[in-house]
């Protein structure tokens, strides 16, 4: 406990000098701006961030995407408070009472709610990765080739069965992306898959190329196919947080920042998920279940501090077992790797005080989205009214320039395009891009591990089974799906109410 | 075919460009060398999962056909009238998208002036109509050419000279 104190205030010492402080301001707005304008998500902001800091050193470069992803979570509730619009899917729960305090002219409380929310859904998950990393770190060296492969799967079938509303088409969407991860030549042996003969093929598909066309690109394709609509904004109040609000809500809000840290752990699901379980655990134990929707100051409070909870809780899994809770956590991974930090079990042992400068770089972040919470509201409106076609130009020359920066290949930028277009059109038909992610991401550690554990058993299929950690997952992944056939759903749902109606005729002071 | 509830025909197609994929992956990984001249184990054949993925793959294009089926798809096989005109803003931005990064980034154009020249074409085109309604055309022309040449020459010095990172 004392070790964990003193290293975490060994980061916080590395980290105030003026540039790093510089670069962590600069990032949260740049985070917040991004998170703010609709069209622009915090996967696009981290993944555009990770090219332009690639000669950083691995510290400040680290910052700046954690104070950028921070900064996006948080921006998003701008525009879902005064447009209307999520800025970020992670905000579109902060829509329906943001918005709806800020067409009774509270928009500047509805502002500073999200604010307080934000800030302390940061800390409750910056505590949570202080105090599990190491633990989850521990338990993670207990992972071998058969865990790891269940793991990987288990993070693509749970990602492709909440973050969209087709399970189906959130699982085809994760195995193409598993699938993506073949392409080129394997791990073991460097025997070239589904090359071609394209030598370019051979180092396979990047993950930030791949990225940046699927939520860069193709969300420029999806803004312009559309006239925009006229910025309306509503009138506001004060953006100064009330002490009242944080009070009256506490209980709200820990419990937000909780279930938004554990749904940042579970691998793939992400900001939105948290944001609307949060919401909807708020409504159930809610007092004033009938304010929800009208301007509920409980509701926005709970969706902001579990979606910002869901940040420090989507790094968890990252450190200790190399696996991203999020889409943006995905490049986050991608970023690690890029600077030469080796995340996984091992993380712990060889370098702890990196797990202590990724809460400390999420403390900087608090601050910054604190400080241009309370200060930046009116420029941050004017910047809602740029018109879109003054940003997606420039944010597809980003993309560009992005794609081709992480290796200096003109076969990168194909790589965007061609993310893009698929992205948009999968988009169109309801696949999500999460899983897709996710599965690029989690591929290769699919593959080895598969192999790994066939070729250690001598083909024998029983350790993927029988081990203790390996039949947990094995029964999360066949749970997860076999809850989706409409059958087994009735027939589990009826045997829970059964065994709560006994329960509860057992204990009817329950 | 809109975001949240395609329609069954469009779920049908999908439904089969996934399962004529996953039987293309199926079939390339049965016939990809397994690498017994190495003395490879066949449990670590290169092609073992991207067999696995392929079928699986099929099986969920499969039950998605089925399901496209059960909703309605056959009824409504006629393809959707596609009219150029009413997605001209989505065809443009590709075409443009399209031309700057895979053409003219990379053929010898300095980048500054190619991410330039894109801009304000890009916002030239998308303010056309606003601005021929307006009556301003002549400015909005001005204003797209200075808008691009400040953002171009703005991320090339930013990306280049400031975090000294190569552009195309």
């Amino acid at each position: 406990m004392f070790d964990g104190l003193l290293l975490f205030g060994h980061s916080i010492a590395s980290f105030a000098r003026p540039t790093t402080i510089l670069y962590a301001l600069a990032a949260s707005l740049l985070g917040l701006v991004i998170g703010a304008l609709p069209g622009l998500t915090a996967t696009m902001g981290v993944a555009l961030m990770t090219t332009l800091t690639l000669t950083l050193p691995p510290s400040q470069a680290l910052l700046i995407l954690i104070c950028t992803y921070v900064g996006a979570i948080y921006g998003g509730s701008r525009s879902a408070i005064l447009l209307n619009i999520p800025g970020t899917p992670a905000s579109a729960a902060s829509c329906l009472d943001g918005y709806a305090l800020a067409r009774q002219g509270l928009a500047g409380r509805a502002m500073g709610i999200a604010t307080s929310g934000s800030i302390l859904g940061t800390w409750i998950g910056m505590v949570a990765l202080a105090l599990f990393t190491p633990i989850l770190g521990e338990a993670a060296l207990k992972f071998g080739a058969y865990e790891f492969f269940w793991l990987a799967l288990f993070g693509v079938v749970i990602s492709g069965n909440l973050t969209g509303n087709d399970p189906l088409k959130g699982w085809l969407a994760g195995f193409a992306g598993l699938f993506v991860a073949c392409i080129g030549q394997e791990g073991l042996y460097a025997h070239d898959r589904f090359t071609f003969g394209f030598h370019d093929l051979s180092g396979g598909i990047s993950l930030i190329p791949a990225l940046v066309g699927a939520f860069g690109f193709a969300e420029v394709l999806t803004v312009i196919k559309d006239r925009p609509p006229k910025v309306i904004i509503n009138t506001f109040d004060t953006v100064i947080p009330r002490i009242r609000d944080v009070t009256q809500y506490w209980r709200t809000i820990i419990r937000s920042g909780l279930i938004g840290t554990g749904i940042g752990i579970v691998p793939g699901v992400g900001e939105d998920v948290a944001a609307w379980s949060s919401y909807a655990a708020a409504r159930r134990a809610s007092k004033e279940k009938e304010k929800f929707g009208k301007g509920s100051v409980e509701g926005l409070m709970a969706a902001e501090t579990g979606d910002n909870a869901c940040v420090p809780g989507a790094v968890i899994p990252v450190l200790t077992l190399a696996v991203p809770g999020s889409a943006p956590a995905a490049v986050l991974l991608a970023a690690m790797l890029i600077h030469g930090v080796q995340p996984g079990p091992l993380i712990m042992v060889q370098n702890p005080q990196f797990v202590y400068d990724v809460v400390a770089m999420m403390l900087f972040a608090s601050v910054g989205i604190l400080i241009y919470g309370l200060t930046l509201t009116k420029v941050l409106v004017k910047i809602l009214q740029v018109p879109q076609t003054l940003v997606m130009p420039v944010i597809f020359v980003l993309c560009t320039v992005g794609s081709f920066a992480i290796a200096s290949r003109i076969f990168d930028i194909f790589v965007m395009l061609f993310f893009g277009v698929v992205g948009f059109f999968l988009r169109r038909l309801n696949y999500p891009m999460a899983p897709l992610v996710l599965g690029i991401v989690l591929g290769d550690l699919l593959d080895k591990n598969l192999r790994r554990g066939l070729v250690l058993s001598d083909g024998d299929l029983s350790p993927f089974f029988t081990r203790p950690i390996s039949f947990v997952l094995f029964a999360l992944v066949a749970g997860t799906i076999l809850l989706n056939v409409p059958a087994i759903h009735n027939a589990a749902a009826a045997g829970w109410a059964k065994m709560t109606g006994a329960f509860r005729r057992g204990n009817p002071a329950a | 075919m809109n975001d949240d509830h395609p329609r069954p025909v469009a779920d049908l197609l999908s439904g089969i460009v996934w399962l004529v994929l996953a039987i293309g992956i199926v079939v390339m990984s049965w016939q990809m060398d397994r690498l017994e001249h190495l003395k490879v184990s066949v449990y670590s054949a290169p092609g073992l999962l991207t067999g696995i993925l392929g079928i699986s793959i099929a099986i969920m294009g499969g039950i998605l056909i089925l399901r496209s089926i059960r909703a309605g798809a056959l009824r409504q096989m006629e393809l959707p009238h596609f009219n150029p005109r009413d997605h001209w803003r989505l065809l443009t931005g590709l075409v443009l998208c399209l031309v700057f990064a895979g053409w003219v980034v990379g053929s010898g154009v300095p980048f500054w002036l190619a991410a330039a020249l894109f801009i304000a074409i890009f916002v030239f085109v998308f303010q056309f109509e606003d601005r021929r309604a307006s009556g301003t055309l002549p400015r909005g022309a001005l204003f797209a050419v200075v808008y691009g040449l400040i953002c171009g020459a703005a991320i090339q010095y930013v990306f280049q000279e400031v975090f000294l990172v190569r552009l195309p």
